[in-house]
């Protein structure tokens, strides 16, 4: 089949949305990109056809399948997530998982050939009783205090849903891991970028990355070809917690872990919506997923976990000296 | 491509700050090669494929990015594989490892050319102990009998593993969480793999129960021996039982700290963290015959009452080897 000659990316100014518009502009005036956002995408100049839909509106549906319609859309990219725990719960709710329906819907009414999701391997939940390495078929048992990874886990199955209800639809899910490389950023990254990182005291956890380059490539290829399935996007090689801030020269600040859990409980009273809490299970018990799926379908990756880690580390560094 | 596990020359590399005129240069120098030799963009990991000049370009380039990336990054000594075991920490243990062996318990080791020399393998033993000493001293045993052989992981039950503290101590030194993922994975890694089937009931043993082997949970083992083609191979530890003479264990103050029990031996809790402190006894470890498991088709795993006649077979002839053992032995501490 042909590449797809029209492709919408819902979340255009989020780090996937931009980077992906710009490498499938580079496929050539051939390549029709549509980017929806609330906001206006900067540095593409009108090559990317911008259009803004609030996907949390309850007509967005109809909206979408116009603008689908229109552009002739043949491949959608959902990224429109946040990459940020935030207070707004009702927000985001509405904006991941009933925004997701809305593109679903949209896509069903104009019948895209193919959607790809942007998912994280953060859904597994980080639990005692997980194995070393997830594979795709392991249950999306999210963590029961964080709210952003239930809508997530929510998003996964409504596109689980799409894709038996549309068997002649290519759905492609992508669940990266924690992103590293000289340019992404969000909390976990911002986490790491601190010369001192809090750590649960007695906890050694083995973390695994991705770097971004690998990320956009799979993307990339996913949307342009044909890839159907669910895919674990990690590199390869985890390394312990320990090891990693060593190489990177930083401290750590081991804290035992029921009065960090209640002092970040304490903190987020009423300010911030996912218990901070939640998120240091994953700093305490292993969630490494196994990539390999992915690598037999995509190609072997560029960079393993070390090397993403050592790529956003150096370029943190160089970064202070400039 | 450079694996992480691969081993690494240690460099202390102190020099900071590289100009990032030069990086931005290289940054640009990839994206000139990816956009001309778009094919190669994915195989930049084997600079000799045919395409030679770009190829080599490639790895010229990656070689530099690695440099690069390298630049004031602290190196570390030993490998870490993809479960957490640490070469450079298991160097350091061996000191105390092998006066443990050597000094402390006396482990007397028969039976290890029993041990297949390569490929993976399954060991089956009996529990006993309420720390995986019994795991340490097995894949101590192993690595003395054959010491080009990969280092024996030892499963170790969920409840012990996602510990504070016992979580990273064990897993450097070669513990993994027991599960059957895990268990298959290293099997078909090529490494050999030692499972108590008796679980937390056998560490839970009380003293009077000693050397009776419990029932082995669900034929978890057999099942993997089956399913992933490797010999069994039955091991009876005699003289763990004697380290932490469990007198009673106590329910309901387990239930309070989160423990599936909370043994009282003669040295705990009395002592505080030096009650965990093991007893001399003296160890014998015997390794039996291998149960060629491998040669059964991987449908009979399937087949769940012959999984379970073979899983009591296992421990009735491990129950006979323990027994031999103890009528044989002299003396629990000499």
């Amino acid at each position: 089949m042909a590449l797809p000659s029209s492709i919408a990316i819902t979340g255009l100014r989020t780090f996937l949305g931009q980077h992906l518009a710009q490498r499938l502009l580079g496929q050539g005036p051939g390549v029709n990109v549509v980017g929806i956002d609330l906001r206006r995408p900067y540095r593409f100049e009108g090559r990317v056809r911008w259009h803004r839909v609030d996907l949390t509106d309850p007509t967005a549906d109809g909206t979408l399948a116009e603008v689908f319609e229109r552009e002739r859309v043949e491949a959608v990219v959902h990224a429109a997530f946040r990459s940020e725990p935030t207070s707004d719960l009702e927000y985001d709710h509405e904006l991941e998982t009933l925004g997701s329906l809305h593109v679903l819907n949209a896509c069903a009414a104009v019948k895209v050939r193919r959607l790809v999701l942007a998912s994280s391997t953060m859904l597994y939940g980080a639990r005692p009783d997980n194995p070393q390495f997830l594979t795709e078929d392991h249950p999306l048992r999210g963590h029961p205090a964080a709210h952003g990874i239930r809508n997530r886990v929510e998003v996964e199955e409504l596109v689980a849903r799409y894709a038996r209800r549309h068997p002649d639809a290519e759905v492609t899910v992508l669940r990266t891991g924690w992103i590293m490389g000289p340019t992404y950023e969000d909390h976990v990254v911002r986490m790491f970028s601190r010369p001192v990182v809090p750590t649960l005291l007695g906890y050694d956890p083995m973390l695994q990355f991705v770097h971004e380059e690998d990320v956009l490539r799979v993307f990339e290829r996913a949307v342009l070809e044909r890839h159907p399935g669910v895919f674990n996007v990690v590199g390869d090689g985890p390394l312990p917690l320990s090891t990693l801030l060593a190489l990177a020269g930083k401290r750590r600040l081991p804290v035992p872990a029921p009065l960090w859990y209640r002092v970040l409980d304490g903190l987020s009273q009423g300010s911030v919506g996912d218990p901070p809490a939640g998120f240091y299970d994953y700093l305490r018990y292993g969630w490494l997923a196994d990539g390999a799926r992915a690598w037999r379908e995509f190609g072997p990756p560029l960079y393993t976990s070390r090397e993403a880690w050592i790529s956003f580390v150096s370029s943190r560094r160089m970064r202070r000296y400039r | 491509m450079r694996h992480p596990t691969d081993p690494v020359e240690l460099e202390a590399d102190e020099t900071e700050g590289a100009p990032d005129l030069l990086r931005r240069a290289l940054e640009e120098l990839r994206a000139e090669i990816g956009a001309r030799f778009p094919a190669l963009a994915g195989r930049a990991a084997a600079p000799r494929e045919e395409g030679a000049a770009a190829a080599e370009w490639m790895a010229l380039f990656e070689e530099l990015r690695a440099r690069m990336n390298r630049v004031g990054v602290r190196e570390r000594r030993g490998e870490i594989d993809e479960f957490g075991m640490d070469d450079e920490w298991l160097r350091r243990a061996r000191p105390l490892i092998g006066f443990l062996f050597e000094r402390w318990w006396r482990v007397e080791v028969r039976g290890a050319e029993q041990i297949p020399a390569e490929g993976g393998t399954l060991l089956v033993g009996n529990h006993s102990g309420l720390l995986p000493w019994d795991g340490l001293m097995v894949a101590e045993a192993v690595a003395r009998a054959q010491p080009r052989r990969e280092r024996v992981r030892f499963l170790v039950a969920d409840w012990l593993i996602t510990q504070p503290f016992a979580q990273p101590w064990l897993t450097r030194l070669g513990g993994v969480r027991a599960c059957r993922e895990n268990a298959e994975r290293l099997i078909q890694g090529g490494h050999p793999v030692l499972a108590f089937p008796e679980g937390a009931k056998g560490a839970a043993k009380v003293f009077r129960e000693r050397y009776r082997l419990k029932r082995f949970g669900r034929g978890g083992a057999v099942r993997v021996a089956i399913e992933s083609r490797v010999p069994l191979v039955p091991i009876a530890i005699v003289g763990g039982e004697e380290t932490h003479p469990v007198l009673f264990k106590l329910e309901a103050a387990a239930r309070l700290v989160g423990l599936p029990f909370l043994p009282v031996t003669p040295t705990f809790p009395w002592l505080g963290p030096l009650g965990l402190v093991p007893l001399p006894s003296k160890w014998t470890i015997r390794f039996g015959e291998p149960i060629p498991l491998h040669e059964l088709a991987p449908e009979a795993a399937e087949d769940e009452l012959l999984v379970s006649r073979l899983t009591e077979e296992l421990r009735q002839r491990i129950q006979a080897m323990v027994d031999k053992g103890v009528r044989g032995r002299g003396s629990t501490w000499a």
